[in-house]
């Protein structure tokens, strides 16, 4: 999306002449045929081939996924008394997770695009931090700031809460791990919407909050659906955390490690399936219905 | 009526200024780019605070800085601001930008009425994607048009676009806002598109206003020096009294007259203006006619003609018509013009 530079692209002949419906001004950035053709023109062999060559080898695991897996044994392993029941743990948490992000995330992103925050390098790396801290690390350290013998481990005892191996600790685990990408994903949904576009909806009557819901919410809802989508595959597939601080109740990425731990390669593969048949329809739909958003909008 | 008497304050500068526009009345800021026009829209639109001022519009105070004081958010100061970019809602059809005010008669018969009046009614379903630049500006004029806002502000909205399509969309604009008797204030840096639009015109420079008064007077009698550079005199040549009290060319007095191109004739004809006899330095073709570089008592004064004149180092005789004489202080000389530019100017 580029907005800000499409404006001012009509070049044309007479006073009224120049109208005809339909025309349109040079493509900005983003959008259209300009770029793949340049990509054409400017690429040779080589880099077509490390390209195709990367892209295969990032496919490769769904395909070996997909040619190793009987349907067999699929039908066995998911019969099993309790086999779904990682899959609803996961599910929730996961949903748990992404009511977390979009309340407090969203303000966040929305204040770090506009920066309307002191310091905002600061609020980045805070950010940043618990993106690049392994998540194994991220566990560790957790258990230090909310496990039982700390003060928030008290504090949340008194609510007869605890934030070890409970419903709580995964979603808190699944918060850390999805949160930058959502925050961070949505921050760019946000810069992308041009503040000229809102402050002339102010000026044509709108408060803040209306500007947000009619203006800012529906231009970076393509983005926004981005970023949930991208946080929710994260929620549903954190393990190193979740390992450390949430061992129970289970969900399916440790029920796939504990099956290979006791039974093996082949019988942990149905669950892989399980987890990508549960994490991947979010964001292919987020990524159709923003393709099919932005395409509307260019007309 | 609009009135604003505002004090900003910028990087470089402090503007300091003061407009009153009537209801109805079209006035255009001119200046050059970073004179403090656009930061003169942003006070009364209410998106920068002064540190300073006073802004009412139709009685109703919108910005005060004396107690108590006063800001209207902008969204209660109803008042449209048009830019450069359109600024359309990318996500909306041109329909639902038109009638995107709290305000607007979304259906209407104003919307319909309105959209076939700027020549868009056959849009009204399209997005704005698909739109050419002056579609886009139909409709972002609509749409503030369907806001029913009591001040228009037009901030250089047409500069992108080519010359023939920006007068149409100027007279559109002048058209409808005379129809609506709303005070309208443009803002421009290039004094044709000003003079086509407006009723009155106003020279800001450097945040501070130069002089104010019709079009075609701040341009035939500049009250500065300064001034006259900004509306286009190109050359400043020495005179002098001469026997019958009217200027001729020649140094001495400290006196120069200002030469604006378009203002020069060939030949001498000294009951018109000030003779100037010279050696063309210079000569290049301009639009139908030429422009020349003339050398004329120790300065270069440089003329339009219309006919291809000597070649260079030839003699070249022209009368500038009655043109504006600076004092070594800048102010003007001639008339009473010369104690306008100390004043305090309103405009």
């Amino acid at each position: 999306m580029s907005w800000a530079a499409r404006p001012a692209a009509a070049a044309g002949g007479g006073i009224r002449g120049d109208d005809a419906p339909g025309r349109r001004g040079p493509p900005g950035p983003g959008s259209g045929t300009a770029v793949p053709r340049a990509i054409r023109y400017t690429s040779g062999v080589l880099p077509v081939a490390a390209a195709g060559l990367i892209w295969l080898a990032l496919l490769g695991p769904v395909i070996a996924l997909v040619t190793h897996l009987s349907w067999s044994a699929v039908v066995s392993a998911l019969e099993a008394p309790g086999a779904l029941d990682p899959l609803v743990v996961s599910v929730t948490s996961g949903a748990v997770t992404l009511g977390v992000l979009l309340l407090l995330g969203t303000p966040l992103a929305w204040m770090l695009a506009r920066g309307a925050l002191p310091f905002p390098r600061v609020w980045e790396a805070g950010v940043l931090c618990s993106l690049l801290l392994p998540p194994l690390v991220i566990g560790l350290l957790l258990i230090f700031m909310v496990g039982p013998f700390t003060p928030i481990g008290e504090l949340l005892g008194v609510l007869h809460l605890s934030a070890t191996n409970t419903f709580l600790a995964l979603v808190i685990a699944e918060v850390y791990e999805s949160a930058p990408y959502y925050v961070l994903g949505a921050q760019a949904a946000f810069s992308e919407v041009d503040p000229r576009i809102e402050q002339q909806a102010a000026l044509l009557g709108d408060r803040p909050r209306r500007v947000f819901r009619r203006v800012t919410l529906p231009l970076a809802a393509p983005g926004l659906a981005m970023a949930l989508a991208v946080a929710w595959a994260r929620a549903m597939g954190a393990f190193g955390a979740v390992i450390i601080i949430a061992y129970h109740p289970f969900g399916i990425p440790l029920q796939i490690y504990t099956t290979l731990q006791e039974t093996g390669l082949a019988s942990a593969l149905p669950f892989a399936l399980v987890l990508l048949v549960v994490a991947l329809p979010l964001p292919l739909a987020a990524y159709t219905w923003s393709a099919r958003a932005r395409g509307r909008r260019r007309g | 009526m609009l009135e604003a008497d505002v004090e900003v304050d910028r990087r470089e500068f402090t503007v300091r200024a003061a407009i009153v526009v009537a209801p109805g009345e079209r006035l255009a800021l001119f200046g050059p780019s970073g004179a403090g026009k656009t930061t003169m829209l942003e006070v009364i639109a209410g998106l920068v605070r002064p540190r300073r001022g006073l802004v009412t519009l139709q009685g109703r105070v919108l910005t005060s800085t004396e107690s108590p004081a006063v800001a209207v958010p902008p969204w209660q100061r109803r008042v449209g601001l048009l830019r450069q970019d359109p600024g359309l809602f990318p996500h909306l059809s041109v329909r639902r930008n038109l009638g995107y005010a709290p305000g607007a008669d979304r259906a209407g018969g104003e919307l319909a009425h309105l959209a076939e009046a700027l020549g868009i009614g056959e849009l009204l379903d399209a997005m704005p994607a698909r739109l050419s630049g002056g579609q886009a500006h139909r409709v972002a004029l609509g749409r503030l048009l369907l806001a029913h806002c009591d001040a228009l502000l037009l901030d250089e909205p047409y500069s992108g676009l080519d010359s023939g399509l920006r007068r149409g969309l100027t007279e559109l604009v002048a058209e409808l806002v005379a129809a609506r008797s709303v005070p309208t204030v443009l803002v421009a840096h290039e004094l044709a598109e000003a003079q086509a639009f407006a009723d009155r015109l106003a020279v800001l420079d450097v945040g501070r206003l130069l002089q104010a008064g019709a079009p075609d007077e701040v341009v035939l009698q500049p009250a500065t020096r300064r001034i006259a550079e900004l509306v286009g005199y190109l050359g400043f040549v020495p005179v002098r009294p001469g026997a019958g009290g009217e200027m001729v060319a020649g140094a001495g007095s400290g006196i120069v007259a200002g030469i604006h191109p378009e203002r020069v004739i060939p030949g001498s004809q000294p009951g018109r203006g000030v003779v100037l006899a010279g050696t063309v330095a210079a000569s290049r073709p301009a639009g139908a006619g030429w422009e020349t570089d003339l050398q004329v008592a120790g300065a270069v004064a440089t003329c339009r003609l219309p006919e291809r004149p000597v070649p260079a180092g030839g003699r070249l005789v022209v009368t500038a018509l009655r043109p504006p004489c600076f004092g070594p202080d800048g102010a003007a000389v001639t008339g009473q013009a010369g104690s306008v530019g100390a004043r305090q100017v309103r405009a």
